[in-house]
């Protein structure tokens, strides 16, 4: 007889629940673990950090981020009702790919912090935040189209953006695809030229760690003008 | 009065400037070539107000930031900037949510 049988509390009758479960606390560990390297190597995450506690908006890892399963492809989502990101653990599994969540989802999170921003009923609002967060996170970046297959050169970058906003708009709310492309054909010239709290589009490390410098350097900058 | 930037920083702008990744990257945003000469202008007269405080160099410096920050300032916003960051921010997550002003 088997000494050592232990109580499995029935889980071995649904050997698949069972896998479900333990994948998705590996999933979870995974996504938290991720996200740390995130918050301690990605340069544009760092800024993002700064430049929220500078608004006021200090972020606390355990409680302004949530690593959960979601549906479909989505990887991330910023919920403005409890002011918290989710990561999509099932559906990130690169650290490059996890960087580039956390910074679009910041981005979302200090647009937030630092304006009233409509999330629910205004549609230019939540047109300008997308279209921020495609062009500054590195969504849209040479590599990382080229790795979808998308390969542009002249102003792609540019497509790309709206192209990606639109997405994250229809996906979100129930609106047409003809009155979302008026909408972020509206807002795009302002959106596309707020760089905050890059100063710049940082197209690549070097960038934002100059953008970082500059932000960390911003009251001797300003009262020297 | 220092120059807004250190001078160092005008050089390194201007280095990473001229570099084929990054215009590259600067036709890939906006399908133009990069102007990078004003960065090293600023360098140079950066230099002159340190070493010399030399009043000719530290204007042409203000105007072209001025002109940076003018630059990035030219639309009209889409949003309200608030005066104060949202009340609910800190508030711990299993409590209820008052109305975000």
């Amino acid at each position: 007889m088997d000494q050592t049988k232990q109580e499995d509390y029935g889980y071995g009758l649904f050997p698949e629940k069972k896998a479900r479960k333990f994948e998705s606390f590996r999933l979870n560990l995974k996504c938290q673990g991720m996200l740390q390297i995130a918050m301690d190597t990605s340069p544009h995450a760092k800024l993002l950090f700064q430049a929220m506690k500078g608004s006021g908006c200090p972020v606390s890892k355990d409680r302004h981020f949530s690593c959960e399963d979601c549906d479909g492809t989505v990887s991330g989502g910023f919920d403005a009702t409890v002011s918290q990101i989710v990561l999509c653990q099932n559906n990130i599994h690169q650290q490059s790919h996890m960087n580039r969540v956390v910074t679009h989802e910041l981005i979302h999170a200090f647009d937030h912090c630092r304006a009233h921003v409509d999330w629910f009923d205004n549609f230019r609002h939540l047109a300008c935040s997308e279209i921020r967060a495609a062009s500054l996170s590195g969504d849209c970046s040479f590599s990382s189209e080229a790795a979808r297959l998308n390969f542009g050169l002249k102003q792609h970058h540019q497509e790309c953006v709206r192209g990606r906003a639109l997405r994250s708009i229809l996906a979100v709310r129930k609106i047409d695809t003809a009155e979302a492309e008026k909408i972020v054909d509206e807002v795009f010239d302002t959106c596309f030229n707020d760089h905050a709290p890059f100063g710049r589009i940082p197209h690549g490390a070097k960038d934002a760690k100059f953008a970082h410098r500059h932000y960390e350097n911003r009251d001797r900058y300003y009262a020297n003008l | 009065m220092p120059p807004p930037r250190a001078c160092d920083d005008y050089l390194s702008e201007f280095k990473h400037c001229k570099s084929l990744w990054n215009r590259f990257h600067h036709y890939y945003t906006y399908g133009t070539s990069l102007a990078c000469q004003q960065w090293k202008e600023d360098y140079y007269n950066c230099r002159a107000w340190e070493k010399r405080r030399d009043t000719e160099a530290k204007e042409a410096l203000l105007r072209s930031e001025r002109n940076r920050l003018a630059e990035q300032r030219k639309f009209p916003p889409v949003w309200k900037l608030r005066q104060d960051p949202p009340r609910d921010w800190h508030m711990p997550l299993n409590q209820g949510k008052p109305q975000d002003s």
